[in-house]
């Protein structure tokens, strides 16, 4: 708080407080660090994952099984192709509004509001990105008899758990995102004129 | 000297031609609360959304012969379960949210602590319903496209009732989804509308 004090005519001392409303709110600044940091692990430990193995085919019941080179990408299955899109678009977001809410600090109303509708929106689809990948995981991790969808992650274990690795790193990204916006929700009701 | 009698004027009366009417209630005169009103309409279009998913979800069947009858149900994918289970608990919490909005509206000031606190359970549930919408995508997708790397076949060519169904559902909690979005956009702006520059 800056005061000045001045007399007036009277000589009476009268003090103006000015308000400082440029505050770092710490734990905005703290969780858009760790979401970023967070979401490009995740987009990074889905984008680097492949795994190659010799999978046994029998064609002919009477000859052995040939064993055919078959390989697991992220790039096969469209839903991880939207976790890793998803996380790095989160990424990218998570530094831009780190620089900008540090350089607004609380002055301009219409870009926090801004920022605020952005992390919504990034909240959901990052949810989304888990839920999707979570989805397509547990198919491949335990099959679906129902419509003959066999089960993937017996041959392509090391994969499997790269997957499951890069989803549960997002989901702790998507919580802090969670907490960003209830936060800010929380510092705007602090603010507000009762 | 001749004092000139004064002439009493009667003060003009203006005259009331009707009676004077009582003054109105203070109650009356309040203008509308638009904030409210298009609170109450969202968080009903959330709990209609949401109530449209779950009945077209569980209403999704369908027999096909292959050659022996095999149905295509909604419980046969765990994601589709879990689209179900997390569309009904937004439901649940919408028609409540919707409810106290309502009585908020119509006795306004008595519950400004509660109705504050919705806020929170509608970004909750926004985290909730976009995650249900994702998983349910992903499985109907590989339903419709079907994955030859991994050789799981597509079904939509033999049960095509059953992914229309999935598809509309889908469909609607992704509008769902952007209610509650601008749901919680609403709150905020009212909120930010209140804070002294």
């Amino acid at each position: 708080m800056e005061t000045e004090s001045y007399t007036n005519g009277g000589g009476v001392a009268k003090e103006i407080g000015i308000a400082n409303k440029q505050t770092i709110r710490w734990n905005d600044f703290v969780l858009r660090f760790l979401a970023f940091v967070l979401t490009l692990v995740a987009a990074i430990v889905l984008g680097v994952s492949k795994q190659n193995e010799l999978v046994p085919v029998q064609l002919v019941p009477t000859l052995p099984p040939i064993n055919v080179p078959a390989s697991a990408k992220w790039s096969h299955m469209s839903a991880f192709v939207y976790f890793v899109i998803v996380n790095a678009i989160a990424c990218a977001y998570a530094v831009i509004s780190l620089v900008l809410s540090l350089a607004n600090r609380g002055k301009a109303k219409g870009l926090s509001l801004t920022i605020i509708l952005f992390d919504l929106i990034m909240m959901a689809l990052l949810y989304s990105s888990v839920g999707a990948a979570a989805a397509v995981g547990l198919i491949g991790y335990k099959g679906n008899t129902h419509v003959r969808w066999n089960k993937v992650c017996d041959v392509f274990g090391k994969f499997c758990g790269q997957v499951a690795a890069a989803i549960a790193i997002s989901l702790v990204g998507s919580i802090l995102f969670l907490l960003l916006v209830l936060f800010a929700m929380l510092n705007l009701h602090k603010n507000r004129r009762h | 000297m001749a004092s000139e009698p004064e002439k009493v004027v009667p003060p003009v009366e203006t005259p009331e031609a009707e009676p004077e009417k009582a003054a109105p209630p203070p109650s009356m005169t309040r203008p509308t609360d638009y904030f409210a009103v298009a609170d109450v309409v969202l968080r009903l279009l959330v709990f209609a959304s949401a109530l449209v998913s779950v009945v077209v979800m569980s209403t999704s069947k369908e027999t096909e012969m292959l050659p022996y009858p095999r149905p295509a149900k909604f419980t046969q994918s765990p994601a589709l379960i879990y689209f179900v289970a997390a569309l009904s608990v937004a439901g649940f919490f919408s028609l409540i949210t919707t409810l106290g909005s309502l009585y908020s509206l119509i006795k306004p000031g008595c519950c400004a602590k509660i109705i504050s606190h919705f806020i929170v359970i509608d970004v909750l549930l926004l985290g909730i319903v976009a995650s249900a919408t994702g998983a349910a995508g992903s499985v109907t997708y590989i339903g419709l496209k079907g994955n030859t790397y991994v050789g799981w076949r597509e079904i939509c060519t033999l049960y095509g009732k059953f992914c229309r169904y999935l598809g509309a559902s889908i469909g609607v909690s992704l509008f769902a989804s952007v209610m509650l979005v601008l749901l919680v956009l609403l709150s905020v702006y009212s909120l930010s509308k209140k804070i002294p520059k």
